[in-house]
């Protein structure tokens, strides 16, 4: 049974995060670099604690998962929720497969990919994404030209390859962070 | 270095009239932030309570962990250029180096955080503290720690692009 799952799944930091109140205006400057659904968030409060970071990073964050045009939102989303898997990021998956969800309306799809793993049943683009995703992530070191062929086989354009490329970085960030300052706290068994 | 430079096409020799450079401008903010949280990490003009000589070191030690040659070389010219040579040696060492002092907890910290975060724990964090490290440094330092995985998969998306294109 997998440990992954796409409910809402809690994040305690270890770190106290700042308090939106009392924040300096250099650390609600770098927090409205953020994306604005999550600006209040007691991850992007706690990363407020260096506010010069934050508005760098929250800048790139927002960049890479929303900027117009390019690869589908959606698609950023399965590689981001891919990434967090092969990492064991059990907060980052819960939120990035609940977004694939959303966009797509197919949960089943990420459902099965949460319970049954890569090798579960999915589309040519989809497979290739993930594929990608997987050895990007594990072994940035051995990635070559050609393994960017399954992506062009499946149609992706330079700009969403770049995407692609973005999004994954993203999340060797992402997962790290959120594994270390601060803890997944997972829904009670039903 | 002036501010117009960009690591990534100074490690890639990303030529500016090169197809990447034009791909890559269709995504400027991503270049601009991706070089300006180096920046901030790396190189920040307020160091804060985390010097850049032990900037440098950590993100040396993630460069050598992600086995990332150039990317290493060049933090390691930065570390010369700020640290000491104990700190030079100690950032290399595999493992890292025992001990409780401030220097061996920070490259275990980046261990951890690099290799294993899952392994992370409340004990961890408060050991930095223990040792003087404010909250803002704690995630000053762990957020570049995590930062150069990130470096490394661009670099190796962006190369691996490169490769395609003169294939």
């Amino acid at each position: 049974m997998s440990h992954f799952t796409m409910e809402t799944v809690g994040w305690e930091p270890r770190i106290p995060p700042v308090d939106a109140e009392t924040a300096t205006p250099q650390q609600l400057a770098a927090l409205e670099a953020c994306p604005p659904a999550q600006r209040r968030s007691t991850y992007f409060l706690t990363l407020a604690n260096d506010p010069g970071s934050l508005g760098e990073r929250g800048a790139l964050f927002n960049a890479v998962m929303y900027a117009p045009r390019g690869l589908p939102r959606a698609e950023r989303e399965l590689a981001t929720a891919a990434v967090s898997i092969v990492n064991g990021c059990i907060y980052c998956t819960s939120v990035h497969a609940r977004r694939f969800a959303d966009l797509t309306k197919e949960p089943e799809v990420m459902q099965r990919l949460l319970d049954e793993g890569f090798g579960t049943e999915l589309s040519p683009r989809r497979r290739a994404i993930v594929e990608f995703s997987a050895k990007l992530t594990a072994t940035p070191g051995e990635l070559s030209g050609p393994d960017l062929k399954p992506l062009r086989e499946a149609g992706l354009t330079d700009l969403e390859v770049l995407d692609l490329i973005h999004s994954i970085a993203m999340f060797a960030n992402a997962n790290r962070l959120m594994q270390s300052l601060g803890k997944s706290v997972p829904p009670p068994p039903e | 270095m002036a501010d117009t430079e960009d690591l990534a096409e100074r490690l890639l020799g990303i030529a500016p009239d090169s197809p990447l450079a034009a791909l890559r401008a269709e995504r400027a903010s991503i270049r601009q932030h991706s070089e300006g949280a180096y920046r901030e990490l790396v190189l920040p003009a307020e160091p804060g309570g985390v010097s850049l000589a032990e900037r440098a070191a950590l993100a040396l030690r993630v460069a050598l962990i992600e086995r990332h040659e150039d990317l290493a070389a060049h933090f390691r010219a930065l570390l010369e250029q700020h640290g000491d040579a104990a700190l030079l040696a100690a950032a290399q060492r595999f493992p890292a180096p025992a001990g409780a002092d401030r220097t061996a907890l920070l490259l275990r910290y980046a261990d951890m955080v690099a290799v294993q975060p899952e392994c992370c724990g409340q004990e961890d964090i408060d050991t930095l503290a223990a040792q003087g490290l404010s909250p803002q440094d704690i995630v000053a330092v762990t957020q570049l720690i995590a930062f150069v995985p990130y470096q490394t998969r661009l670099l190796a998306g962006l190369r691996a692009l490169q490769e395609e294109a003169s294939a």
